[in-house]
């Protein structure tokens, strides 16, 4: 009981972000960050697709995993000497200023520090439905947050990791979202994902046919949890610092608000709501720097980005509550039309 | 101690206020209305704003303009969303007060805002050699009177009457001639009012007023509702108080640990949520019908 994998569904998403990636990130060294950081979003963003999308139940607490994801690696590759010397650092476990790891060994261990923070919350978590899922994952998004600002032995408490390594590569992090791309996908046509989205259309029919809920929730959860553990760890790296309110309520608004925009039942609908709001982001900053758009200046004050980011989720949502692809997926030609 | 105990019962009584005004908007159209704290933080920054005029004034001016902003969102915002999804209509509400956040900040820049409102209010006097500080009494008797108000509205008074029917059954509520969009409108002017009364209260204690000023409270007394029961009114305010109780208890018993004082309130919140989903006044699990 599979979806049958069309492979335009896959394809056409990833050739955009890769031609997004190329077509913006090689012109300017500006570009480049911006690519990078989108691509980090992007990943928080598929993360949200993978639970939220297919299981229809709100999710607040993926910013805890991305905190986890994105402290672990940031830990663990932050030089020992510097670790030693610096000042928000004196409190470390002296076994976590030892502990020095390469790039892409710290990745995996935010992919697991988010999967078994996401696996164990969701073994309770899974258990509530509706408005009680979504207070209670604010909360697990809460709790993540205090602790994380408060304890200065497992991090910098409400300082700053600084001097995290960059990728070097303009390559790394393009690869590495095509990969996620992949398996958010696979996922979506798996058994257990289709099962996962038959409990959002009916939660009452998919027991009675067998199906256990809080199962495929929580191996979602579980995924997605994952995932968002790397896309925080990428999002640090990119930034080149971390800082726990980096992960909290704005980044949580922002990563969710490109979902819905862009539809969360699909993977097109991640990929196609990241790129909007990024997009029209930008020229927004560019408006409030005062630089030149297809020759025209348009000034607006600063802070206009973030009111019409936020006036368009909501305006979205009133409008067209699926999203711009309704939830579905990339499809070529024109639609056909119903009987 | 008892300064311990009169703390810990005048936060619980200024989270009941707010949760109550979360819960009366959530009775009526089963929205968690996250924005309220932008009702907050909006009559924080009247009563900032107007402190040159005298007390009554400036807080009659807040509970005004609070009131007319919670009317304006219901209009403008909620009312196209009557009917949908509980999760749709937290995120459109959680769009609302980001949007509302940013809009202070460009207003009223990024900065806290400062003066001093009812200076008399920040002392303390002595009954029996025990130290008493004046806010903590003033804010109970507030709370008790309001709540007191509240309680004859809602058990007394027709539009109390409509408002505990259309929470616990809405749909029937409007067969037996309840109209909807007045009483939804009436929800959330009071919810306004309700949180003018909390910014009041807040201001006294800490007028550095910022476009996130009443998110913290809004949280915790939005966990009050769902620890309290969402389905109806004196479990919001029950929740509310509870929260604030047990907050200000946890900062006194945890001693140094009381930075982790939150972290402690939200597991107790997941825990209650997992044994009673409906809150601690439901009877029973609520499970949603077909």
């Amino acid at each position: 009981m599979t979806t049958r994998l069309r492979l335009q569904e896959l394809l056409g998403p990833i050739l955009l972000v890769v031609a997004f990636s190329y077509a913006v990130g090689l012109q300017s060294a500006q570009g480049l960050l911006i690519v990078q950081s989108t691509l980090a979003l992007f990943v928080m963003v598929l993360a949200l697709h993978v639970f939220v999308g297919n299981s229809g139940v709100l999710s607040f607490g993926h910013g805890a995993f991305a905190m986890f994801g994105a402290f672990a690696s940031g830990i663990v590759t932050t030089p020992s000497n510097i670790k030693e010397h610096s000042l928000q650092l004196q409190h470390l476990y002296p076994f976590l200023v030892n502990l020095n790891l390469g790039m892409y060994p710290s990745l995996v261990l935010a992919i697991l520090a988010g999967a078994i923070v996401a696996g164990l919350s969701g073994l309770l978590l899974m258990r509530l439905n509706g408005l009680a899922a979504g207070i209670a994952t604010f909360a697990l998004l809460g709790v993540a947050y205090n602790i994380f600002f408060n304890n200065n032995r497992i991090g910098p408490g409400s300082q700053a990791l600084l001097a995290l390594p960059p990728f070097q590569f303009f390559e790394e992090p393009v690869v590495l979202t095509v990969i996620v791309m992949l398996a958010v996908y696979l996922f979506g046509i798996s058994r257990a994902g289709r099962t996962l989205r038959a409990t959002r259309e009916d939660p009452l029919a998919a027991p009675a046919l067998g199906i256990s809920i809080m199962r495929v929730r929580w191996i979602a959860f579980t995924l997605s949890g994952a995932i968002a553990g790397l896309g925080g760890a990428m999002f640090a790296h990119v930034a080149g610092t971390v800082q726990v309110q980096d992960y909290y309520l704005p980044y949580t608004f922002m990563t969710l608000s490109m979902l819905i925009i862009g539809g969360g039942a699909s993977l097109w609908g991640a990929t196609v709501g990241t790129l909007l709001v990024t997009g029209i982001g930008q020229i927004l900053l560019m408006m409030e720097q005062q630089k030149p758009i297809l020759g025209i200046v348009v000034h607006l004050p600063n802070g206009t980005r973030a009111i019409v980011i936020a006036l368009s989720l909501v305006v979205m949502l009133l409008w067209r509550s699926d999203g711009v692809t309704k939830g579905r997926e990339f499809k070529l030609g024109m639609p056909k039309l119903r009987k | 101690m008892i300064q311990a105990i009169l703390d810990a019962v005048s936060l619980g009584g200024v989270y009941a206020l707010a949760a109550l005004g979360l819960g009366l908007v959530f009775g009526v159209m089963r929205l968690v209305n996250f924005a309220h704290a932008e009702l907050i933080t909006v009559a924080s920054y009247t009563l900032v704003m107007t402190h040159q005029f005298p007390l009554l004034v400036s807080i009659i001016f807040s509970v005004v303009v609070a009131s007319l902003m919670a009317l304006i969102m219901e209009l403008v915002a909620y009312r196209r969303l009557r009917g949908s999804n509980p999760a749709t209509m937290l995120i459109v509400s959680f769009g609302v007060s980001v949007l509302l956040q940013k809009v202070y900040e460009l207003v009223f820049g990024a900065l806290p805002r400062s003066a001093s409102v009812a200076t008399w209010m920040t002392g303390a006097f002595t009954v029996g050699g025990v130290s008493i500080t004046t806010a903590s009494v003033v804010t109970i008797v507030l709370a008790v009177v309001i709540l007191l108000a509240m309680g004859y509205l809602v058990e007394r008074t027709k539009l109390g009457l409509q408002l505990r029917a259309a929470a616990s059954d809405f749909q029937t509520a409007r067969l037996l001639g309840v109209r909807s969009n007045r009483l939804i409108a009436s929800a959330f002017v009071i919810s306004g009012a309700l949180a003018a009364v909390v910014a009041f209260v807040n201001v006294v204690g800490n007028p550095q007023v910022d476009p996130r000023f009443g998110l913290d409270i809004t949280i915790l007394a939005l966990v009050g509702i769902v620890v309290g029961g969402m389905n109806s009114l004196r479990g919001s305010a029950l929740g509310g108080f509870i929260v604030g109780a047990v907050l200000s208890l946890l900062n006194v018993i945890l001693g140094n640990g009381r930075v982790y004082a939150y972290s402690w309130m939200f597991v107790i919140v997941i825990v209650i949520l997992l044994v009673r989903p409906g809150g601690i006044l439901s009877k029973f699990a609520t499970k949603e019908r077909v």
